[in-house]
């Protein structure tokens, strides 16, 4: 069978682009789309790095055959920060020093989406549950835990809490540049 | 669920501190936090040049074995291969990466020529259209082996008769100047021994440790139009990586041009130049870019390690805890090549007899060669598993004396001014204060003479 | 190289692909590793998601729950209430998003908990095949599997009666991690004693298999710590423990009566 022209709805557009037989959808959504904020880590679904919402439920894109999704919506960190203003999870993220390298960010943010969308309140055993397929390396899963809950209250409209008993942060520039 | 900024103890050694920090103490946002949750930060597998080519490693499937033969016929034959690299394709194909500091000999096959020394050890390179393609050569290419007795454990491979791993080395072990080891000699240990209220002599082990990064090795090498190679790498070590790289490929390094810096996870497990010489030269032959990403079992199985080592430790020691002599015997697993681990064993030795004043040290750390996967950087590499032994062995002596032992460790803590088994003199010690820190952290009672103890005076030895 | 991705929209069409030799694949999470590493043994795939085998219904105490159902919709399944915390110790949420309740059948030990929760239930399985349709009991599928271009489209379990359901794992982790030891069972007991039981194992040997031995030693008995561990050490004649990342044969065996006894004692 050759190649084959297949559509998404990505973020929100329809988009459509001409698949090898079992290319995956994270391969699409990097090579042929351009969008990559989803990572490859292990090809295997066992890191987390390349997590998207498919049909709104997280999900490992490199274990998806492309053409199974056909026509399904599909979004991405791209996707997250609308009109260059962060969410309430990527700033969250960014309070709580939940990123180091960074290469595991992008699937922990949708599964957090994910989560949020479906559970404006949840609690640390559930935050814990549903980045339980995310590998950080740099292991900074308590301030990614942090991060969640702290975007959750933040979604809620309660106050931000930052961090306990400190100012809150600087932007790197001003530091540096004192 | 929160955290809390620790707030600096400025009560030890007041009179040395400054106080005009702009960046510690204070809450300042990392630079690069906002890419990273947008998404935008670049690695190197960002990067999709047009006509990018593929290259993925055929590799040994023995420990160790001669190369009769290499097949290519049914690799070539695989729709979308475009050529394959063998060990004759490569400039300079013998390496050791840490000849940009004058370590010697070239050790180490970009590609093996004649014989394999461990286990996925790369025989040739694959270069596709597409990454199945490439895959799919890989696993077609035949290669004939002899196979070789093979040595998986240090002491065994320092034994008479054992099989020779490395003939660049010709022993099983790297020379240092001249000596079978790197050695410590300070004192007289055997004195000691003869001295010393007791002696206590244990044996430590460590299996060797995969840095694990989320982001595998890997880089993307990119022709420019004025003929130099654009190498996009997820190296920890951007200039040793390309200086490395312009010696193999056997040209100057202005040719060369390396955009890193941004890593998915290191943890020392992306400084031996293991990718990009290879993948340069896919790029020069091809003139197309070519893209060299390890797959998680590469990383997980040949992408070096921290190494194994075997370490054994006897120490005098006097009934009031005072150690008065240790000998240390080590041994670094650095597997078929050398890379950073000749370094390595001389960071252990460095490190011998851990932070203690010892009158008398004897120390002998051999970097030994076996036919496991070559061993490299990681965390501290060289440190990390001697302090586990160290502070091993001192918990195990205070046992032995029924002594706390905090207590243990302050009375045998190098103070500022002491004369190191290495000819040092210690400067900025404060073991004792950090001690003594911990202890009151942790509710650890010690007795007014131990609280009073200093790094800069010997008050209470 | 994958040459081909079916999608049928009915099982009678993946029994056509199948017969042809195509590589049946639910959710895609044994299957696309494969694909990705270049170990495909196959080239043709034949996905289930659009052929019409997600549905679960639950009706008269009966479920039948199709094989290409999503793990996570078993989970959320207000019915099937009683499966959700075993479900929770299959990999992650998001595994579970994609990975199906017919694979579980399939994967290889120490994984297919659900397999082993189907196994105690006694469960049935709905087989489509070039031969036509049959019904197996799961034990059968998951001691001999199936026959080549055969592939399972549903499997059909009594929901068991309150009170009677016991499940517990032991992972290295507390979330996301390959069993040490599976126990799941149906058991009834009157007059504080056991009149029925029906244990399986997971964990401890190459397919999730049936404690019988325990389930011997339990009948016309109190559900103590004492006769639990009993059977915990008789059942040790029911498994193969192997090594493996997680624990080592030994390790298996070794806690084997303590994992048994905490599935139905608590503790």
């Amino acid at each position: 069978m050759p190649s084959q022209i297949v559509s998404l709805v990505v973020n929100g557009e329809p988009r459509e682009f001409i698949a090898r037989p079992g290319v995956t959808l994270l391969a699409v959504l990097r090579e042929a789309l351009g969008l990559t904020a989803a990572k490859r880590g292990c090809a295997q679904g066992s890191c987390g790095t390349c997590t998207v919402l498919v049909d709104d439920r997280p999900a490992p894109a490199c274990l998806i055959a492309v053409e199974t999704v056909a026509d399904c919506s599909v979004r991405t960190l791209e996707g997250v920060a609308v009109g260059g203003n962060l969410d309430e999870v990527q700033s969250s993220f960014v309070d709580n020093f939940a990123t180091q390298c960074g290469f595991c960010t992008a699937g922990m943010i949708m599964v957090a989406e994910a989560l949020l969308d479906r559970d404006p309140d949840p609690s640390e055993e559930d935050v814990a549950e549903a980045i339980s397929g995310n590998v950080c390396r740099c292991t900074g899963y308590r301030p990614i835990m942090i991060a969640i809950l702290d975007a959750a209250r933040r979604r809620r409209g309660e106050s931000v809490e930052g961090i306990e008993g400190t100012a809150p942060a600087r932007p790197a520039e001003e530091a540096v540049s004192r | 669920m929160t955290y809390r900024l620790a707030p600096i103890d400025k009560s030890p050694f007041a009179a040395e501190r400054e106080d005009d920090f702009t960046v510690i103490g204070s809450v300042v946002q990392r630079s690069d936090a906002r890419g990273h949750v947008t998404g935008r930060t670049e690695f190197f597998e960002d990067v999709a040049p047009p006509g990018l080519l593929h290259l993925k490693m055929h590799r040994s499937a023995r420990h160790h074995a001669r190369i009769r033969g290499v097949d290519l016929t049914e690799a070539l034959a695989v729709p979308g291969v475009v050529r394959i690299l063998t060990h004759a394709d490569i400039p300079n194909n013998l390496y050791t990466p840490l000849k940009l500091i004058g370590v010697e000999p070239d050790d180490e096959p970009i590609l093996a020529v004649d014989k394999v020394r461990y286990l996925g050890e790369p025989i040739c390179a694959v270069v596709a259209e597409s990454e199945a393609a490439a895959l799919e050569g890989a696993a077609r290419v035949r290669v004939d082996y002899e196979d070789l007795p093979a040595v998986f454990d240090v002491e065994e491979a320092l034994a008479e008769g054992a099989p020779l791993v490395n003939e660049y080395h010709g022993r099983n072990f790297f020379t240092y100047e001249g000596h079978h080891c790197r050695r410590i000699r300070f004192g007289d240990v055997e004195k000691a021994f003869g001295q010393a209220d007791h002696v206590f002599e244990w044996r430590y082990e460590s299996a060797p440790i995969e840095q694990a990064p989320t982001e595998t090795t890997g880089c993307v090498v990119i022709p420019q139009a004025d003929g130099r190679l654009r190498i996009h790498s997820d190296t920890q070590a951007c200039f040793f990586t390309l200086d490395n790289t312009a010696l193999i490929l056997g040209v100057p390094f202005n040719k060369l041009r390396i955009v890193g810096g941004t890593v998915g996870g290191g943890f020392g497990g992306k400084v031996d130049v293991i990718v990009e010489p290879v993948a340069c030269v896919a790029a020069m032959m091809t003139d197309r870019p070519v893209k060299f990403v390890y797959n998680r079992y590469e990383e997980m199985q040949v992408s070096s390690p921290r190494a194994a080592e075997r370490i054994y430790i006897k120490d005098a020691v006097m009934n009031d805890g005072r150690i008065i002599g240790r000998k240390v015997t080590l041994y670094v697993d650095s597997g078929a090549y050398a890379r950073h681990t000749p370094y390595g064993t001389t960071k252990a030795a460095a490190h011998m007899p851990g932070p203690y004043s010892i009158p008398n040290v004897w120390a002998d750390c051999h970097c030994v060669f076996t036919n496991r996967t070559p061993s490299s950087a990681m965390r501290g590499f060289g440190v990390t598993i001697g302090d586990f032994a160290l502070e091993s062995q001192m918990d195990r002596v205070a046992r032995a004396l029924s002594m706390d032992p905090l207590q243990l460790r302050l009375l045998n803590a190098y103070r500022d001014g002491d004369l190191k088994a290495h000819r040092k003199v210690a400067e900025g010690t404060a073991l004792v204060e950090v001690v003594q820190k911990a202890a009151e952290m942790v509710g650890h009672e010690l007795p007014e003479a131990y609280r009073r103890m200093s790094s800069t005076t010997r008050e209470g030895l | 190289m994958i040459q081909a991705v079916h999608l049928p929209e009915s099982a009678e069409a993946v029994a056509v692909h199948s017969a042809r030799g195509g590589w049946i694949m639910g959710g895609g999470t044994v299957v696309m590793p494969l694909v990705n590493s270049g170990a495909a043994t196959r080239s043709e795939l034949v996905s289930l998601r659009r052929a019409g085998l997600a549905g679960i219904e639950v009706r008269d105490g009966v479920a039948r729950i199709g094989a290409a159902a999503p793990l996570s919709s078993v989970e959320e399944h207000p019915e099937l209430a009683f499966l959700r915390p075993a479900l929770r110790t299959i990999a992650s949420p998001t595994i579970r998003n994609l990975a199906t309740v017919g694979g579980n059948l399939f994967v290889e030990q120490p994984y297919g908990d659900l397999a082993v929760c189907l196994l105690a239930l006694d469960a049935t399985c709905e087989i489509a095949g070039p031969a036509g349709r049959r019904d197996v009991p799961v034990a059968e599928v998951l001691a001999s599997g199936i026959a080549e271009g055969e592939f399972v489209t549903a499997v059909v379990t009594a929901l068991p009666e309150p009170g009677t359901w016991y499940y517990h794992k032991a992972m290295r982790r507390k979330l996301n991690s390959a069993s040490i030891v599976t126990v799941a069972s149906v058991t009834r007991t009157a007059d504080g004693v056991v009149t029925s039981t029906r244990i399986a194992l997971g964990g401890v040997a190459p397919r999730p298999v049936r404690a019988v031995s325990a389930e011997r030693l339990l009948r016309d008995r109190p559900l103590s710590p004492e006769v639990l561990t009993e059977a915990g050490e008789a059942a040790r004649a029911d498994t193969a423990p192997f090594d493996d990342a997680y624990a080592s044969a030994w390790y298996r065996a070794r806690v084997l009566p303590v994992h048994l006894r905490r599935a139905f004692a608590g503790r």
